[in-house]
């Protein structure tokens, strides 16, 4: 895929985000715009981090607390109800399903995909870059060669690959889209290891007789977090928009079952009579990965402003 | 020796500037030459721009070319392996699911299907050296006739993809660094958050919805050929290529303003804009061409995500690419296909990147402190 953000990996101290309030703070020279630049800064950082508490609470408990309509088995006569329809928010579509409902089932998928490939990423991936560049042997010329491969590969020819021989669901798709995940962590997580590796800290853990794997988990893994953390963020919202092209090209949540992905896909058929039912999961996906990369941004220039 | 020290310089720059913000460069300069010089850190392929300049271009492409047949041969064989471990097999999936299990067995048997994993894939490699990459599986087409049908359709589309976002990203990023924090600015930064935001296939629906059905400017399907002439045939790519450029337009924009900021901060501007250039001359002169670096690497990477990208979308807009015959491939596990397809891509990524080096030492004014006539 070509999800741009998939490149803007962030850095160990590096640059603050290309447009982000990085520059902005330069521009601030006088104490008053100094101060407006901090109330801008914090409220590049609440905001996203707000709504996104929102959708997720949307999406998980909405369900349990509100009366919302059931995703699946609708009534074929309430079928292509338009948005505003008495009981039906945003309408129903062909099968007579409330597309808010399905709209939120869908977003539980989405973000479930979205934290578990990260959660893989950070835990798996993370290890194989602490080890990689911790280690200076064989082994770690070894796995960074292989890593190099899975990056150079056309990584949605590995992720269809596996959710086609898995066959449809959301479980499967996690597994697909690790794949992406893991390589990515693990680089990130070797080059921040290398930084960190020859610094008096580390020097003075293992001068001490602490054990290697202490070291690595103790005195590395939580130096390594934030970055990872916040690359996990911008990584999600790949993730979420993979996820909605497995599912587009019916390797994700098979129907009746909800899914971003699978709900523009259907639109897609009756899109010309019925736009709605394309431009709403559309919108939510993209409001969504909106979300999560302004978020990320915003940590990463918190981050590197320190 | 002037020179030399100009060398130095920049590459400290450029390395630790680029190495953080761009770090997979890092993951495109190891994987296209595994094994060579310095990969500490963040090693960006620019840190390789002296040798570029040091040595003859000509040998350093020969370099990067032969250090593609690692990655070439990483990539097939991982194919290879993974559709190999799927469950199914392309006797079953050419078959059908009512095949009764003599058939299945018989055409496994015509495919070679039963002999070991290993050397099926040594008897693939081995006529993929001398140029043989075999026939599909289903239909029984040479591979290289599938090719050579479906690539230039590919091709076409992510150069016009390519062009977008270029024609996008290098005006929108100038103007923009001019005046950071400006109106314009703070529009581009809002309207590049979005495009960073929306997937190719979204973006691809709606374009049809906007100019397929409402408006019925383009067409919302199929593919005229280049005989159909060259209006109809870039009427009907302009859609999917948008929807394919404009997210990396956004991407790119954001880097190339960001650098063009950088540069315009650097001492050789403060003496243009000091000996009385007039500030547009700076930046079109100066600033840009200064900035393009970190851009040309990141589109070198593109490449080969943009490849993987076409897959879904020349399956919304119903073009014969590359992308739809690779999803089908996987589909029926049809492994000469699949393998021809990567293989090609492998090389393409490879190809563009060692193009990418050769465009920095174009680019690369000091190359003109090194001629007798300076």
């Amino acid at each position: 895929m070509t999800i741009p953000v998939n490149d803007a990996l962030p850095v160990p101290g590096g640059l603050p985000a290309p447009g982000g309030p990085g520059v902005a703070d330069a521009a601030a020279a006088s104490g008053a715009a100094r101060g407006r630049g901090r109330l801008r800064r914090s409220l590049a950082l609440c905001l996203p981090a707000g709504f996104l508490i929102l959708l997720i609470a949307a999406c998980f408990l909405w369900p349990l607390v509100g009366s919302v309509p059931s995703p699946v088995g609708g009534s074929v006569l309430d079928s292509s109800l338009p948005i505003g329809s008495p009981g039906h928010l945003l309408g129903t579509d062909a099968d007579g399903n409330d597309i808010f409902s399905r709209l939120l089932y869908g977003g539980r998928v989405s973000l479930e995909v979205g934290a578990a490939t990260q959660l893989i990423g950070i835990a798996l991936g993370g290890l194989i870059g602490m080890i990689a560049g911790f280690s200076r042997g064989l082994l770690a010329a070894v796995l960074m060669r292989v890593l190099d491969v899975l990056i150079a590969f056309p990584s949605l020819v590995l992720a269809l690959a596996i959710a086609e021989g898995l066959g449809p669901g959301e479980l499967h798709v996690i597994w697909a889209l690790s794949f992406y995940s893991v390589p990515a962590f693990a680089r990130l997580a070797r080059a921040g290891t290398l930084k960190l590796r020859d610094q008096n800290f580390m020097l003075a853990a293992s001068l001490g007789g602490t054990p290697r794997w202490r070291i690595v988990l103790l005195h590395l893994a939580p130096n390594l977090l934030p970055q990872l953390l916040t690359f996990a963020l911008l990584g999600a919202g790949v993730a979420i928009i993979q996820e909605g092209a497995l599912s587009f090209l019916s390797l994700g949540v098979p129907p009746p079952g909800a899914s971003w992905g699978n709900m523009i896909a259907s639109g897609e058929q009756t899109m010309s009579v019925q736009p709605a039912l394309v431009i709403i999961p559309c919108l939510a996906l993209l409001i969504t990965v909106a979300t999560l990369n302004l978020l990320g941004d915003a940590l990463r220039a918190r981050w590197s402003a320190r | 020796m002037g020179a030399g020290r100009v060398h130095e310089q920049v590459t400290v720059r450029e390395s630790s500037n680029r190495s953080g913000s761009v770090p997979p460069s890092d993951a495109g300069a190891a994987a296209a030459a595994p094994g060579s010089g310095d990969r500490s850190g963040g090693a960006s392929p620019l840190s390789r721009v002296p040798r570029v300049l040091r040595s003859s271009l000509l040998r350093v492409a020969g370099r990067r070319l032969l250090t593609a047949i690692p990655v070439v041969w990483g990539v097939t064989f991982l194919t290879f392996a993974v559709l190999n471990l799927l469950p199914g097999d392309a006797a079953q999936a050419l078959l059908g699911a009512d095949a009764t299990p003599q058939e299945v067995a018989r055409l496994r048997v015509e495919l070679h299907l039963n002999e070991p994993f290993l050397t099926r894939y040594g008897h693939w490699l081995g006529s993929a050296v001398t140029g043989h990459l075999g026939s599909s599986l289903g239909s029984g087409q040479l591979v290289t006739t599938i090719l050579a049908q479906r690539l230039p359709v590919t091709f076409e589309l992510i150069l016009y993809a390519f062009v977008i976002s270029l024609v996008i990203a290098i005006p929108v990023a100038t103007v923009a660094a001019r005046r950071p924090g400006g109106v314009f600015d703070s529009i581009t930064t809002f309207i590049t958050m979005i495009g960073l935001s929306i997937a190719p296939y979204i973006l691809a629906l709606l374009l049809i919805l906007l100019f397929s059905v409402d408006l019925a400017l383009f067409p919302a399907l199929g593919w005229t050929p280049v005989s159909g002439g060259l209006g109809a045939n870039l009427r009907s790519l302009t859609l999917p290529a948008l929807s394919l450029g404009f997210p990396i337009g956004c991407f790119y924009t954001r880097l190339l303003r960001a650098d063009v900021i950088e540069q315009l901060g650097e001492d050789y501007v403060v003496t243009a804009v000091a000996k009385g250039l007039p500030s547009w001359r700076v930046l079109v002169r100066h600033a840009v061409p200064n900035s393009m670096f970190g851009l040309i690497t990141v589109v070198a990477l593109n490449v080969g995500t943009l490849l993987g990208g076409t897959v879904i979308v020349e399956q919304i807009f119903g073009l014969p690419g590359v992308g739809q015959e690779l999803f089908q491939a996987i589909q029926t596990r049809d492994f000469p296909v699949l393998e021809g397809i990567v293989a090609v891509f492998a090389v393409v990524v490879v190809v563009v990147g060692l193009l990418a080096d050769l465009l920095y030492a174009v680019l690369d004014p000091r190359i003109r402190y090194d001629n007798p006539g300076q």
